[in-house]
């Protein structure tokens, strides 16, 4: 086995030595985290451009609700109260102040002005102008300190406790969504459909990375011819195992450093967000799998990697030219196509009688079926045998493609035809 | 010690279209330099390829230094140099030639210290330039053949079989190779090598085997084979260009059956009843300047030549010389 071992050590080193290899494994995790945080960091820089407390509210109520207000928009009874004007006017100034504030925001030292007075008291009406009298977002702010003002100022007459009142009338609300659908709540929440979804997308991007530098791999011992000297050293079996091993012992390690980077972004997630100055995530509960389901999936990734790591190989041995390899390895290519374009379907709706049919398919089972198997508790009798279907397939498409190997690596010249393929199945 | 380092026997391969290789039986003795002589197509390099278990006989045995060619381990004891030479491009030449060793079962100190000797005895190593630590694709053409030689030797193996070793080298190369081929039987190792060069064939081989369309047509020791082709040549020079008398003298069919004409030197079969004193009298008599007339064994390349006929020479054959 010390050949066998030769073979996987060059496959693993020469590919981890790679510029290519350590740039896309140390900047695969910065560009992923920073395609995570960014959209969550820039709303959050957003939310802080809200600033509302900046107007001003010009008060004809004689009832101080301009206060009030002035204290709800910057935080609070603890808030900088300073920050928004409130400008007291007998009823009949409304008209002097309006205009003279209408100045002010015209020169940028104020937002806008709110108007308040006996209508808003009596009628619940109040005017508003500004120049961010289009953003909802601010306008949904005014609107919500004026009613909150109002309120307190409705109870408070009614004899309650200005301290009470505050408490009461300061109410946060945080809503979650749970989907519906018609087979019933859809799965068992967003987090594992997504651990489901990572698990699917990673496996594929496995398969199609590493998949096609293993037909690259042969492709380069046919042309440069060195795979004759190899052959009379090793077996073309061992020459393939070794391949297949030693490319996936590299697709493995880049996957580790992925998951591992993740983890390790996850756990330091508060310190990160602390650092950018935003409020901690929402908790992503990753969905607890047991050994079992934890066996299977690292099966299905192995054995759906392996099933399509030999397929290339073929391709790779059939061909002696990159312009035909990229033809000749279509069918393939549409195989792994054909997985992931059902792979959204399938989060959406896990129990779906389609998620059932390309979850018995063996090609596109190690796609679909780990992100099932992550969102929904699946029968162990389709668990057991969705797996076997991949192991019979796998051992088919190994042992055909080592035949397809072992003739095609000395055959140069125009690829051949699907007859001849079946004679180079036979003869070797 | 058996005493054939290679035996075929009765090796017969098939492919889609034509018989590349038919009942072919051939004998390598142990510690010999043994040539696989035939024109391009003839089936030299299928035969290669099968005893290095490339490819497989669809008939016949084939035995390695007394074991069937299939018993584990005996691969590791032959070198190989096939005839289309490559080399993975992006790889540092020690680390290919530790891998190269590997596979043949040698260990990684011992590949280490010879890749080292070998780099410097092929002047790959210097003090001022180490060629190892280099990428494949860095090197020359010639400094590449060097590496893919090394390679073949590294496991220091037994029997080293050499697929067309001199095309493509430069004669430096090219006199580098002989040098170690000479060495290696020296140290009692058995070469085999195929070649359509038959005068390089003639110099560093024992032994012979001439092949022509996928059959043998003789094989034995040079010594042999030339003693058994009865026929005595004649090797003649000339200084100037034949005058017409002389080519008349030269084209009667009394005397001369066959002429391989290089233009300045000549080798003359005679007929059967053709006296060579006769030829050198009517020569000299047509105002020949004979500069040399000297009977000789036949060379190698008129013995293919007469063996295989002008049908079996292939475009290949001008290589002669």
């Amino acid at each position: 086995m010390g050949k066998l071992w030769a073979v996987i050590k060059r496959e693993f080193l020469e590919r981890v030595r790679t510029k290519w290899f350590i740039i896309v494994t140390i900047f695969g995790p910065v560009f992923f985290g920073v395609i995570m945080v960014l959209p969550a960091y820039l709303s959050v820089r957003g939310m802080k451009d809200v600033r509302v407390a900046d107007i001003r509210i010009i008060d004809a109520t004689t009832t101080g609700l301009g206060d009030r207000v002035a204290t709800r928009l910057n935080g609070g009874p603890m808030g900088n109260a300073a920050a928004t004007q409130v400008v007291v006017v007998a009823p009949g100034e409304v008209a002097a102040a309006e205009s003279l504030a209408t100045k002010d925001v015209m020169a940028k030292t104020r937002r806008g002005y709110l108007v308040v007075d006996s209508a808003t008291i009596q009628e619940q009406k109040a005017r508003y102008a500004g120049r961010n009298a289009s953003s909802i977002r601010e306008i949904e702010i005014i609107q919500d300190a004026l009613r909150s003002a109002l309120l307190g100022q409705r109870l408070e007459r009614e004899g309650l406790d200005p301290k009470r009142v505050e408490d009461l009338t300061r109410v946060k609300i945080s809503m979650s969504a749970e989907r519906i659908t018609d087979k019933g709540r859809g799965g068992s929440g967003i987090g594992s459909a997504i651990f489901g979804f990572l698990i699917a997308f990673l496996l594929y991007m496995m398969i199609v990375l590493y998949g096609q530098n293993i037909l690259r791999g042969v492709l380069e011992e046919k042309t440069t011819r060195v795979a004759e000297v190899i052959v009379s050293s090793v077996s073309t079996d061992v020459l393939l195992a070794g391949k297949v091993i030693g490319v996936g012992a590299v697709g493995l390690l880049q996957q580790a450093v992925w998951l591992g980077s993740a983890v390790a972004l996850y756990q330091l997630r508060m310190h990160i967000f602390t650092a950018l100055g935003m409020p901690a995530m929402p908790n992503l509960p990753l969905p607890q799998m047991p050994p079992m389901l934890i066996v299977a999936l690292v099966l299905f990734f192995i054995l759906g990697y392996s099933l399509y790591a030999a397929l290339f190989a073929a391709v790779g041995a059939m061909v002696s030219s990159q312009e035909d390899a990229n033809q000749a390895a279509q069918p393939v290519i549409m195989l792994l196509v054909f997985s992931i374009i059902f792979a959204q379907p399938v989060m959406l709706n896990p129990t779906s009688r389609l998620a059932e049919i390309v979850s018995w398919i063996p090609f596109s089972a190690p796609v679909i079926m780990p992100m099932r198997m992550s969102a929904i508790s699946i029968p162990w009798y389709e668990l057991a045998g969705t797996l076997a279907g991949v192991a019979v397939t796998c051992a088919i498409c190994v042992w055909l493609s080592a035949r397809i190997y072992r003739v095609g690596l000395l055959m140069y010249g125009k690829r051949p035809t699907m007859r001849e393929l079946a004679r180079w199945i036979r003869q070797s | 010690m058996p005493e054939l380092a290679l035996e075929l026997r009765g090796i017969t391969k098939r492919f889609a279209e034509h018989v590349a290789v038919r009942e072919l039986s051939l004998a390598v003795p142990r510690g010999s330099v043994y040539g696989l002589l035939g024109p391009n197509g003839a089936g030299k390099t299928t035969t290669i390829r099968m005893i290095l278990n490339v490819i497989a006989p669809d008939s016949g045995s084939i035995t390695v230094l007394g074991s069937p060619h299939l018993t584990p381990g005996l691969l590791d004891r032959l070198g190989y140099l096939p005839e289309e030479r490559g080399l993975y491009k992006k790889m540092q030449v020690r680390r290919l030639l530790r891998f190269l060793a590997e596979l043949k079962g040698v260990d990684g100190k011992t590949a280490d210290r010879r890749i080292t000797e070998w780099l410097e005895r092929l002047s790959l190593k210097s003090p001022e330039k180490d060629w190892g630590n280099a990428k494949v694709d860095e090197l020359s053409r010639g400094m590449q053949q060097k590496v893919q030689f090394i390679g073949t030797l590294l496991h220091d193996p037994d029997v080293v079989i050499l697929d067309e070793p001199f095309s493509g080298l430069d004669p430096i190369n090219a006199q580098a190779l002989k040098d170690v081929v000479v060495e290696l039987k020296r140290r009692g190792k058995t070469v085999v090598f195929s070649t359509h060069l038959m005068d390089n064939a003639e110099r560093l081989c024992d032994s012979v085997c001439i092949i022509a369309r996928g059959e043998k047509v003789l094989d034995g020791t040079v010594v042999g084979v030339k003693s058994e082709h009865h026929k005595l040549n004649v090797a003649l020079s000339l200084g100037g260009d034949p005058s017409a008398d002389v080519s008349a003298v030269l084209a009667d069919r009394a005397l001369v059956l066959k002429m391989d004409d290089n233009n300045r030197y000549f080798e003359i079969e005679m007929t059967a009843g053709g006296n060579p004193q006769l030829l050198l009298q009517r020569l000299v008599g047509a105002g020949a300047q004979v500069q040399r007339f000297e009977l000789i064994q036949p060379s190698l390349h008129q013995i293919f030549l007469d063996r295989v006929g002008a049908a079996g020479v292939e475009e290949g054959m001008q290589g002669h010389g």
